[in-house]
């Protein structure tokens, strides 16, 4: 499958820079999911990529073949809007059949090809019906499958499972998974919701609000091993400390003002790490350990103040004051029926972390 | 007065709320009807005395010279839907999607000569069509004549009229299906590789089906009886339904036999335009093969 390259991709709407020059490259026959807050651009770079918009500058390339100026219609790109935007009049074979028709194959093939993929998307009994009458997400297996039918080298997908309510979208979401594998087409799949996107990407872009792409990689990459503060924030829950770096050549560590000193790890010395500099240092709720009574074996510890907590079945959530007033977030997963300590509102206790488990940002 | 939701009395008369709109209608317009096809088979002496029923009325306009005339409102009608529809639609269309900003500014110009008397619009045509009007002095200006043109008192001056003071009813029925339509259905057709012409005739075209055809008909049907415009317009020279009726009606002790050419007329058009709203509604039919 061939990789699609976007070469400084530039796009404004009445005025308003939309995407600032975008440079990515999207690996073929790869599940690919670009995670970015509302209004951040995502749907337009996307919109490119299918030919609904012309870009104002830049390049798309799919393998070697220049893209930027096909027209729609000739891309071999399909796209599954929001919405579905199902044909209203024509009734769920019709829908799907529309592309094979327009291809003008013959009547066995498209019938074959369509009661084919009806089959696979469990919508057999539901042929004659017109768009209104399915649920929505039967509606949305219609949208996929009159997609999927035409055998794009990319399928795209915006926001798809928005509409759908949470089991659906999870059920969705692994079908969506084993469709790719089948398939082998590139999806690419835009949304502003990580659980989605970590569930789904082989590879994921985090783009901010400017419609900059801060950082590409696994999912995992980006949850463990955010570049920027914002993917830190944006991607998951985390705890952001503001410090600065010190005994660098040493034993690193970070000095918090009115909190105290606290080891850090290095695993690659970057550039702007120097004695004294700014930074921020990132710990996810899940990674800190907490206890009334004090342990060993911890690299780091800090005292705080129980202030709520939240249940949430499987994990607690503790929200912690610490002495110079900041928040921490800690996430407990509730392994056992009857824990051997029982932490309650207001109670003091102590925090850990192993010094491997944060992340240095520059600030 | 109590106001109870959700559990409601049966009601006993379901049309009551239409009461007064039915009298209405029924007294002004279904019983003058019957009363004109009743006296369209009666007939007066010269004095006004009622002398019996007769069919000669029907007769007299049983025949080419008069169907002439009907053939002739009917292609006036029709070529005036069609010209109305085809320049409708594009505005309807761009008031739509593209210039939704200006579509109040659109909806303004198209409704603000309803504002002004009727004759003001014919005064205004004929300054821009006569002789030494507008139109004949821009060209003579460009030298793209020599000579002016003749445009009034001809078929052409007729339907532009015609066309100009009948556009509003064709541009608002399509502009309410056409801002209904959902834009992305256009993206969804291209993006499965339809051309322009396969999106236009496969998705636009049946989604709108309804504004087309309510605008058609809301043109065809008034511009059949259309009787002011070709009279104004036209001079003299063409016959039209209109003409003819006014002429029988208006004239001395000749209003049975307008009233029965009024009752033939009125059936032609009913039959055609039975047949056209059959031919319209499958001309914009979706094209389904499967189900």
């Amino acid at each position: 499958m061939r990789n699609i390259k976007i070469e400084n991709l530039t796009k404004s709407i009445h005025g308003q820079p939309i995407l600032p020059k975008t440079d990515l490259v999207i690996p073929g026959g790869k599940f690919f999911a670009l995670l970015g807050p509302s209004g951040c651009g995502k749907t337009t770079l996307l919109r490119l990529i299918a030919g609904l918009e012309r870009a104002d500058e830049g390049i798309i390339y799919l393998g070697d073949d220049n893209i930027t100026k096909k027209p729609i219609n000739e891309r071999p790109v399909n796209i599954v809007f929001q919405n579905y935007a199902l044909f209203p009049h024509l009734n769920v074979f019709e829908n799907v059949a529309y592309s094979l028709r327009i291809k003008k194959l013959p009547k066995e093939v498209i019938n074959q090809k369509v009661y084919k993929i009806l089959e696979a998307f469990h919508l057999e009994a539901h042929i004659y019906k017109l768009p209104t009458q399915l649920s929505g997400g039967q509606q949305q297996r219609v949208a996929l499958a009159r997609a999927i039918v035409n055998e794009p080298d990319v399928l795209l997908l915006d926001e798809p499972l928005a509409a759908l309510d949470f089991k659906l979208r999870e059920k969705m979401l692994l079908e969506l998974i084993d469709w790719q594998d089948e398939l082998e087409t590139t999806f690419i799949y835009v949304t502003h919701d990580q659980f989605e996107a970590l569930t789904v990407a082989d590879q994921m872009a985090i783009m901010n609000h400017l419609g900059e792409i801060e950082q590409i990689g696994t999912p995992k990459e980006i949850y463990e091993f955010p570049r920027s503060s914002f993917v830190a924030r944006f991607v998951g829950t985390t705890n952001i400390f503001h410090g600065k770096l010190r005994n660098i050549d040493e034993e690193p560590e970070i000095a918090i003002p009115d909190l105290g000193t606290f080891k850090i790890y290095i695993p690659t010395k970057k550039e702007w790490m120097r004695d004294d500099y700014d930074l921020v240092m990132s710990i996810r709720p899940e990674k800190i350990f907490i206890s009334k009574t004090e342990a060993k074996n911890f690299s780091n510890q800090i005292q705080g103040h129980v202030e709520s907590i939240v249940y949430h079945g499987r994990s607690t959530q503790y929200n912690v004051h610490l002495e110079n007033k900041m928040k921490v977030q800690v996430f407990e997963q509730n392994e056992e029926h009857f824990p051997h300590e029982d932490i309650d509102y207001d109670d003091e206790v102590y925090l850990y972390w192993q010094k491997e488990n944060a992340v240095l940002l520059e600030r | 007065m109590k106001i109870r939701l959700g559990k409601t009395r049966k009601n006993e008369f379901p049309f009551a709320i239409g009461i007064p709109a039915i009298v209405w209608q029924v007294l002004f317009f279904y019983l003058p009807l019957t009363l004109l096809v009743i006296s369209s088979f009666l007939k007066f002496s010269a004095t006004g005395a009622f002398e019996g029923v007769t069919f000669s009325h029907m007769k007299l306009f049983l025949s080419p010279t008069y169907f002439k005339v009907i053939l002739a409102s009917f292609f006036l009608a029709l070529s005036n839907s069609i010209l109305c529809l085809l320049i409708a639609f594009p505005l309807a269309h761009y008031m739509s999607f593209a210039g939704r900003k200006y579509r109040n500014v659109c909806l303004f110009f198209l409704i603000v000569p309803f504002w002004t008397n009727f004759l003001l619009h014919v005064y205004a045509w004929f300054y821009v069509l006569e002789r030494h009007g507008f139109i004949n002095t821009l060209l003579l200006k460009l030298h793209i004549i020599s000579e002016p043109i003749q445009f009034l008192n001809s078929m052409p001056a007729i339907l532009i009229m015609m066309v100009y003071y009948y556009l509003p009813f064709m541009v608002l029925p399509l502009y309410s299906s056409l801002e209904r339509f959902k834009f992305n259905l256009i993206e969804a057709s291209y993006d499965l590789g339809a051309s322009f012409g396969v999106t236009f005739r496969r998705i636009l075209l049946p989604l709108t089906s309804r504004g087309i055809r309510a605008g058609f008909f809301l043109v065809f049907i008034p511009s059949f009886g259309e009787f002011v415009i070709p009279e104004l317009m036209g001079g003299d020279k063409k016959m039209f339904v209109g003409t003819v009726v006014s002429q029988y009606i208006l004239g001395e002790g000749t209003g049975s036999l307008g009233a029965a050419f009024t009752f033939l007329s009125g059936i032609f058009l009913l039959i055609t335009t039975v047949l056209l709203y059959i031919l319209i509604t499958n001309l914009l039919k979706p094209r389904i093969y499967h189900g």
